[in-house]
């Protein structure tokens, strides 16, 4: 019989890691939809303004899906860890929570009055400003929410060492979890691989469909996706390397023993090598490659440290599983890959060249906006599995915080099956609704395609 | 530090209102699409199709500030209502799921609007019937032992008042649809089933715990009784028929039920101001309920507008015409 508190973990990764991808596909598609919008109107070109109405519709499709999610995590939050819910409330870190509802409100406020009442609106100008606001609702919510996995990193704003020591909350300052050592960090490297992996993955899509398509209509449709899809993408991945590198510098003073696993660092010191993949045994690094001092370099250049944490300066029962190294290696390489493509994407537009007129640049972007998404899930996994055996670090331990009730297992087993089924019927109405007429039909402009077909 | 701490439990129920009036709106347009599909459709789906986000975020909302609220409360509600509460999170996501799929659909094969629609009725009026098994509980604390954090079906099943409780809302709930969605053909049912499901209402309240009833019910009891028997006057038509009006009587009808529920909750075993948050954490909760209640307020306003503007002057497409 499974261990409950196993149980429970499985099970929320499981249902977040789900819930990302729906949360990837809003962020971006909002992103993606304001900027259509906006060309279109800007110069009057048809295929930006189809573009934009289509993905309004899987957009809605997204957060109508993506919110049922949303509530599943915030209340299965209560129900798995209820111990942790509890130190949420009775701190700051509530007040995070309950600020992303008022920018889920924006958001969904905003969209009902985009998607449904758009013949309110007189102004074109006027229409796509909403489409602002949905955004700024979207991205909140996902900054709020950030700020609260950041606070479970880097806990602040109670009396940590006499909760520890009794488990009572004391000395509460509501507003400190709004800013703790790792929150300007997390957020911003999240918001943007959000918007990077999203726009990948919508440009598989166009890449999938421009092979498919027949006729020159139908090319230059997709050309013009794949060309936003591809511009948001350089710009994903630049701020993304940026931020990724100022994470793990922030890592490194605030998660030491984080960081130490990530880069396999057994014991601590200077000049430290740069290891990639490999594995520790009885201390030794072994099956991996060692690149002489840079990782010294890396972190004295982004923080000045030059002594760096290693594992054995903290307790065993403390260190997170050292599997979270190769995920790491396997996230940057993939990001490194993924930079390499774009790069080359960016040298073709310079050089006034079509990229998408090579079928192996379609193929590339068709696999590489899988990669991101992998990728994506693995920076979450690193993250998540990295703060283990803690749910708040250095403050409370998950198993502490789990609830052992076994009558969740059957439920919670059919939430798991619900999801497998709901994920891939998502995605394919996604795809039905962005076809759901023909190019030619919504370029007449005859009638607008989005709202109810009833 | 009293007066601070009611104030909390008042506005968690007032958001509590709000999400079950939209719900509610939800599940007796629900119950009527499945009953007649054909003939209420497009006027049920008009109101839905729009406003069903709207009640999900409510109901973030309403799940985060009894977080904020209540914080002692969370570990022991985790535990009774773990399976109530599973299931109530698969049925949200199949009622958001097919009601989005429905809302887009082209016929292809044996999916259509209709077989999505009507999935998104039965699992709308389900996760009504699983929040009604809930609040009665937490109403009358049936089958429910605090102390164990166990909640027994069983024993909630063998209370005659958890029978009158789920029997009378639903029949308000069918005697109020008609209004709501402006049916004058059933006018002949809302009377006799909302008058029928108010007295099972208060028939359950006294078989879970006399003391429950007291005169405060007749605030709510008497509001409830007007709505249908303004419905059948044909000057009062066009207001109790106006979406807008309804609802906030609504709100206003369950509000007052707070009663209820406090100062004492599950059959008056739970003093609520003994769960509830204060110091700091109620300071932050008025600042921010405040700033972003304001907030909300012009997003609505915004909203309202743009309804308004849509269907050129009126608040209501029900009255009627």
């Amino acid at each position: 019989m499974v261990a409950m508190d196993v149980f429970d973990r499985f099970l929320f990764a499981y249902t977040i890691g789900t819930h990302i991808i729906l949360v990837t596909m809003s962020i971006t598609l909002i992103v993606l939809i304001s900027i259509a919008e906006f060309i279109g109107i800007r110069r009057n070109d048809q295929h930006y303004l189809t573009l934009s109405e289509r993905l309004t519709k899987v957009f809605v499709i997204s957060f109508g899906v993506g919110t049922a999610s949303g509530i599943v995590m915030a209340v299965e939050m209560i129900n798995l860890f209820p111990a942790f819910m509890t130190l949420v409330s009775k701190t700051g870190a509530i007040a995070l929570f309950y600020a992303e509802v008022f920018a889920f409100f924006l958001e969904t406020i905003s969209l009902v009055i985009y998607v449904y009442y758009r013949k309110a609106f007189t102004g074109k100008y006027t229409h796509w400003i909403l489409s602002i606001f949905i955004a700024l609702g979207t991205i909140g919510s996902a900054v709020f929410i950030t700020m609260v996995n950041a606070w479970m990193n880097s806990p602040n704003g109670f009396n940590l060492p006499q909760f520890i020591a009794t488990g009572q909350v004391t000395g509460v300052n509501p507003w400190a979890p709004f800013i703790t050592p790792t929150t300007f960090a997390q957020v911003a490297h999240v918001i943007t691989t959000t918007v990077f992996t999203g726009a990948m993955l919508v440009g598989t899509y166009f890449a999938y469909k421009y092979l498919r398509s027949k006729g020159n209509e139908e090319k230059a449709f997709y050309t013009k996706g794949l060309k936003l899809t591809g511009i948001v993408s350089i710009v994903g991945i630049i701020l993304s390397g940026l931020t990724g590198s100022h994470e793990m510098g922030t890592l490194l003073t605030s998660q030491p023993l984080k960081y130490a696993a990530l880069d396999l660092n057994y014991l601590p010191g200077t000049n430290m090598p740069e290891r990639l993949f490999g594995f520790l045994q009885n201390g030794k690094f072994v099956w991996g490659l060692e690149i002489p001092n840079v990782q010294s370099l890396l972190a004295s250049f982004e923080t000045g440290i030059k002594e760096l944490p290693g594992l054995t300066q903290f307790p065993a029962q403390d260190w997170p599983p050292l599997y979270i190294h190769t995920s790491f290696d396997i996230m940057v390489t993939g990001g490194l890959l993924l930079g390499l493509f774009l790069f080359i994407l960016a040298i073709m537009w310079i050089a006034r060249k079509n990229p998408f007129g090579s079928k192996y640049m379609l193929y590339a972007q068709g696999i590489l906006g899988i990669l991101a998404l992998v990728v994506y899930e693995l920076g979450w996994m690193t993250d998540e599995v990295g703060r283990q055996p803690w749910i708040v670090y250095n403050v409370m331990r998950t198993s502490a915080a789990a609830n052992l009730t076994p009558s969740l297992l059957v439920p919670g087993l059919l939430i798991i099956a619900f999801y497998a089924v709901l994920i891939p019927l998502t995605f394919y109405f996604f795809a039905r609704v962005f076809n759901s007429r023909s190019l030619s039909e919504d370029l007449s402009g005859k009638e607008p395609s989005g709202g109810v077909n009833y | 530090m009293v007066l601070t701490i009611s104030l909390i439990f008042y506005a968690s129920f007032l958001i509590f209102a709000v999400f079950a009036t939209l719900l509610i709106t939800e599940i007796m347009g629900s119950v009527l699409m499945l009953i007649s599909w054909d003939n209420v459709k497009s006027r049920v789906l008009e109101y839905i199709v729009p406003i069903w986000e709207v009640t999900g975020t409510f109901g973030v909302f309403w799940v985060v500030v009894v977080d904020f609220s209540f914080p002692s409360i969370l570990i022991p509600a985790a535990h009774i209502y773990a399976v109530a509460i599973m299931l109530f999170l698969i049925l949200i996501v199949a009622r958001n799921a097919s009601i989005v799929f429905g809302e887009y659909i082209i016929k292809r094969g044996w999916l259509d609007e209709k077989k999505l629609y009507m999935a998104y009725s039965a699992s709308t009026i389900a996760l009504g019937i699983v929040v009604l098994v809930m609040l009665s509980s937490i109403i009358s604390g049936s089958g429910v032992d605090l102390a164990s954090g166990v909640f027994n079906i069983g024993t909630w099943l063998s209370s005659g008042g958890s029978y009158a409780f789920i029997l009378g809302t639903l029949l308000i709930g069918v005697g109020l649809a008609p209004v709501f969605y402006g049916l004058k053909p059933l006018r002949f049912i809302a009377l006799p089933a909302t008058a029928t499901g108010v007295t099972l209402s208060i028939l359950s309240y006294y078989l879970y715990l006399p003391s429950l009833v007291s005169p405060m019910i007749l605030v709510p009891a008497i509001l409830t009784l007007l709505v249908p028997v303004l419905f059948s006057v044909d000057k009062a038509y066009s207001i109790v028929t106006n979406k807008l009006v309804f609802a906030t009587v609504s709100v206003v009808i369950l509000f007052s039920l707070n009663f209820l529920v406090y100062p004492e909750a599950f059959g008056k075993a739970l003093p609520v101001d003994s769960v509830t948050t204060s110091g700091p954490m109620a300071s932050a909760f008025f600042t921010i309920t405040l700033i972003g209640g304001l907030l909300l307020a012009a997003m609505l306003v915004i909203y309202l507008f743009a309804v308004k503007r849509s269907l050129g002057g009126k608040l209501t497409t029900a009255s009627g015409k």
